[in-house]
């Protein structure tokens, strides 16, 4: 299939909504008003902005604040159109109107070759399936906080909507004292003329509503005072004194608690169920059986009087559990599927360009190697849970998640109510990395509210249910090769991986409304591997997706996250090949891609590439383009007792603008201490169907003892923002392995590096 | 039962195999003590026992009792925060803030302990997990407090 055929074919997929979209109205996202929660005093001016009598703003906020800062840099950008400051913007959750739907995430969905999606030097192609999505996207309105997409999805909306308000204030202020707009000035939210008029938005807000904001203009990023600025983090002060609330800290009149036990065997079924002596223990209430709800296992929950009698109560009951029909799903077996599959399937060719296989005729060698990367848990500190409460026909929840629809439309079914009659509050969240992308959490606490006599109940897993129950970053396997000239020079790359697909899974679960017929290729398991900066003549990137039903999700960076250790690893390997310097080797081939190239050199030269190293340690170096930004990242490792141990990694980074420098240092920093702790340890055993690892004991985590220093570095542009939040994951893996083959001569093809 | 938790007596109706955490969060709703593991893994839900860190998610009831316990919310005051508080501000530490409160709790029980710390104290007391990475900004923070100089550049 043609890619431009895939485009439309994957449009398709959205059904009846591809039917007619010449037709929508070409709506903005700024909004009315009325979708904003009408409360006492205060003045809505949009979709998005509303203004209170004592003047401060208070922002509809659709996206979820897991530690990723989006609830510091969204503000920011309203606080800086505004002329208010920071602290005055405060947060309301935003409703359902589809304004607040995340447009750039299914924009990124298309499977261009990032270097066709640049700025200002967009193909045809690229801008018409960009406008096709983003329109659809618009109709569908889906709220999401995913994909590293939320500044870049907020940054024209957002700032026009503020924008416009400010107009509207001005306007009103002008016609009351008959002075031109032009001769206002705004500071801290309070206008003045010179003439000695003065009042703050609080005092103009009612009149601002019925006046036209005119042609409203964007300030210039000369004049910006807050964007770029390393403003401190509006959540922090409640993070460092307990009153921070998330999923499991909502407390409401009378609640119950429950915990789940599912299968243990992914996908199986609880069998008979013993719960006599559970039920006699002491502040244990009841059992409710709990189907597959939201792609979960099937299993049973306990409610008690408090979490910790429901642990114990669900402990207590015998259950007879049955594997599913297909037998017990094995993670050696489905790696070896994967090999034959690269072997057998010629997979779907996201990438195209040249004739790699004449190529490879003429080469001097053809360098050959296949990696492989495992299933991960994503193991976010606060476990899953949901609070809910069913009454009247009425559905409330409380929930820590990325995706407010979906886990409303989930209560909605699993309680048999329309979704008009399900309030969700979202909590904050105690981090996600995707897996609250998931709504089966959701649907087991209105399950088990269902049957709670109109009691809040507050559901939480425990650990062990939270890393048996996850849905993995699917296993990977990937091939590689490349056509090499007597020196060493590369004319051919060809790269074929073969993985389960996650999005078609996630569409069936959650976004039904994306579901469609047939499981198309996955771009989001396959990104990373197609859209290589290089310039390589040919080159040829296809890949296969599979289907083990194993639950498997989106994993902070998604495919790139094992797919930029498989092609910088190769890289890596050709170099060496060449007898090359990594990074001369690398900066040779970046001729035309001087973005990248900036970045690159950026790291190497802060890392002070090539200078002297203390004896027994190595650079490794790596670089990889996700979600709209560009990282590389030098790393210094030794090995202690045989171990790797990395000792400093500095980041460079191209994110277009920057929002907040100091929130990007902390996203870069998240994302070496969780790529790395995956590239070292991360690997989930699936046996008979069971998970092996069962808790942080045998499922370790990175500690503050064994982590890197990381330094940050960003690349100044002035291009739209790209995403920060994940790029920071896919180089790691690499850029250690290639310093580990500098030390020990060893190359690691498969993760993690410590067996 | 009664137990001391932050300075005052406090009645709680629970038995006393119930670990502390428990009491804390689900009956007495003193949620910043949080829940991550529990199997003392973590450090999530760290408080002070006798002023010292000691990981709730395993202890019984029955091994606190009339000893003082002190949680993150009595930490510090808005009026008085605790220098760890105002040290984890500037440095900007959290970012989900989840594994936060019993970050500070070891980091006042180290403190308490060694008013000065070297890396090395700060390695082997640290033992909590954070699956944001804000490691080398804890490090940081517990240096700012300290008064000790920070040994691992910042960006």
């Amino acid at each position: 299939m043609k890619r431009r055929t895939w485009i439309l074919g994957g449009l398709g997929t959205a059904g009846a909504l591809v039917v007619g979209w010449g037709f929508m109205p070409a709506r903005s996202r700024l909004g009315t008003p009325g979708d904003m929660l009408l409360t006492q005093g205060d003045v809505a001016l949009n979709g998005w902005i509303k203004i209170a009598s004592d003047g401060s703003v208070i922002l509809a906020m659709p996206r979820s604040e897991m530690g990723q800062g989006v609830h510091t840099a969204l503000p920011m950008l309203v606080a800086e159109e505004l002329d208010v400051p920071l602290i005055r913007v405060k947060l309301e959750q935003a409703g359902a109107d589809k304004i607040y739907g995340n447009v750039v995430m299914l924009q990124g969905g298309l499977p261009f070759h990032p270097l066709d999606t640049q700025e200002g030097t967009r193909t045809r192609t690229v801008r018409a399936g960009q406008w096709v999505v983003g329109k659809v996207a618009r109709e569908l309105g889906i709220n999401v906080t995913g994909g590293s997409t939320s500044v870049a999805d907020a940054w024209m909306p957002l700032r026009m909507a503020a924008a416009t308000a400010r107009a509207s204030l001005l306007g009103a202020a002008a016609a009351q004292w008959q002075v031109p707009v032009a001769e206002m000035m705004v500071k801290d939210g309070v206008v003045s003329h010179p003439a000695g008029k003065s009042a703050h938005y609080g005092e103009l807000v009612k009149a601002a509503g019925g006046v036209p904001p005119g042609e409203v203009v964007l300030k210039d990023r000369k004049n910006w005072r807050l964007i770029g600025q390393s403003a401190p983090r509006l959540d922090i002060p409640a993070k460092v004194n307990g009153t921070a609330q998330f999923g499991m800290d909502v407390r409401l009149p009378d609640m119950l608690f429950a915990t789940v036990r599912l299968c243990p065997m992914l996908g199986g079924t609880p069998g008979a169920i013993d719960a006599k002596a559970a039920m006699a223990m002491p502040g244990v209430e009841r059992l409710v059986k709990l189907d597959a709800i939201g792609g979960s296992t099937a299993g049973i929950a306990v409610v008690g009087k408090t979490t910790w009698h429901a642990l114990q109560g669900a402990q207590a009951v015998a259950v007879k559990w049955q594997q599913r029909l297909q037998g017990g799903l094995d993670s050696d077996r489905i790696e070896t599927k994967l090999h034959a599959a690269l072997k057998t399937d010629d997979g779907f060719a996201f990438f195209k360009k040249g004739n790699p296989a004449q190529s490879e005729g003429r080469a001097a060698r053809v360098i050959n190697a296949t990696y492989q990367a495992p299933f991960l848990a994503h193991a976010t500190m606060e476990p899953m849970n949901c609070t809910a409460r069913v009454k009247d026909g009425k559905v409330e929840v409380w929930a820590p998640t990325q995706v407010p629809q979906f886990a409303r439309a989930i209560a909605a079914q699993v309680a048999g109510v329309d979704i008009d009659d399900v309030t969700l509050h979202v909590t904050l969240l105690g981090s996600g990395f995707g897996r609250r992308l998931e709504v089966d959490y959701v649907g087991q606490a209105v399950r088990v509210a269902m049957d709670c006599g109109g009691r809040a109940v507050q559901l939480a897993w425990s650990r062990e249910e939270d890393t048996a129950h996850d849905f993995y970053r699917p296993m990977h396997a990937a091939n590689l090769r490349a056509a090499v000239d007597a020196l060493g020079n590369v004319s051919s790359l060809t790269i074929k991986s073969a993985g389960d697909a996650i999005s078609p899974r996630w569409f069936e679960r959650c976004a039904t409304v994306l579901n469609g017929p047939i499981d198309l290729p996955d771009k989001t398991t396959a990104e990373g591997l197609f859209g290589l900066p290089y310039g390589i003549e040919h080159q040829h990137m296809s890949h296969v997706h599979t289907r083990h039903d194993v639950p498997v999700g989106f994993w902070r960076s998604v495919g790139h996250s094992h797919n930029a250790f498989f092609s910088e690893s190769f890289i890596d390997e050709l170099a060496v090949q060449a007898r090359q310097d990594p990074y001369v080797f690398r900066r040779n081939l970046l001729k035309n891609a001087p973005r990248h190239l900036a970045v690159l050199n950026l790291a190497a030269e802060k890392a002070e590439w090539g200078s002297a190293m203390p004896l027994g340690h190595a650079r490794g170096i790596s670089l990889h383009e996700s979600f709209g930004s560009i990282v590389a990242q030098a790393v210094d490792v030794s090995l202690v007792e045989g171990k790797p141990r990395v000792h400093r990694v500095i980041c460079a980074i191209d994110c277009g603008t920057v929002v907040n420098p100091n929130i990007v240092a902390q996203q870069m920093e998240s994302a070496v201490i969780f790529g790395l702790t995956a590239a070292l340890y991360g690997k989930v055993d699936i046996k008979d169907g069971v998970v092996a690892q069962t808790n942080f004991n045998n499922y370790p985590m990175l500690t503050l003892a064994q982590s890197p220093v990381v330094q940050t570095h960003i690349a100044p542009s002035t291009r739209s923002p790209g995403g920060v939040g994940e790029p920071g994951v896919p180089p790691i893996a690499s850029a250690v392995a290639s310093a580990l083959f500098s030390l020990t001569g060893k190359r690691h093809r498969a993760l993690p590096l410590v067996a | 039962m009664e137990l001391n938790i932050n300075g005052k007596p406090v009645q709680v109706d629970a038995d006393s195999n119930m670990p502390l955490l428990w009491a804390l969060r689900d009956v007495l709703n003193l949620t910043g003590t949080k829940f991550g593991c529990g199997i003392a893994a973590c450090g999530a839900c760290t408080v002070h026992v006798d002023g010292v860190a000691m990981r709730s998610c395993v202890l019984p009831l029955s091994a606190v009792t009339g000893k003082p316990i002190r949680t993150i919310e009595s930490l510090g005051t808005p009026d008085q925060p605790h220098a760890l508080q105002t040290a984890w501000i500037a440095e900007q530490v959290p970012q989900c803030g989840y594994c936060q409160s019993g970050m500070l709790m070891a980091a006042a029980s180290l403190l308490e302990k060694k008013p000065k710390p070297t890396d090395a104290d700060i390695d082997e007391a640290m033992t909590n997990i954070c699956r944001c990475g804000t490691y080398q900004r804890v490090r940081a923070a517990i240096h700012r407090a300290a008064g000790t100089p920070a040994a691992g550049a910042k960006a």
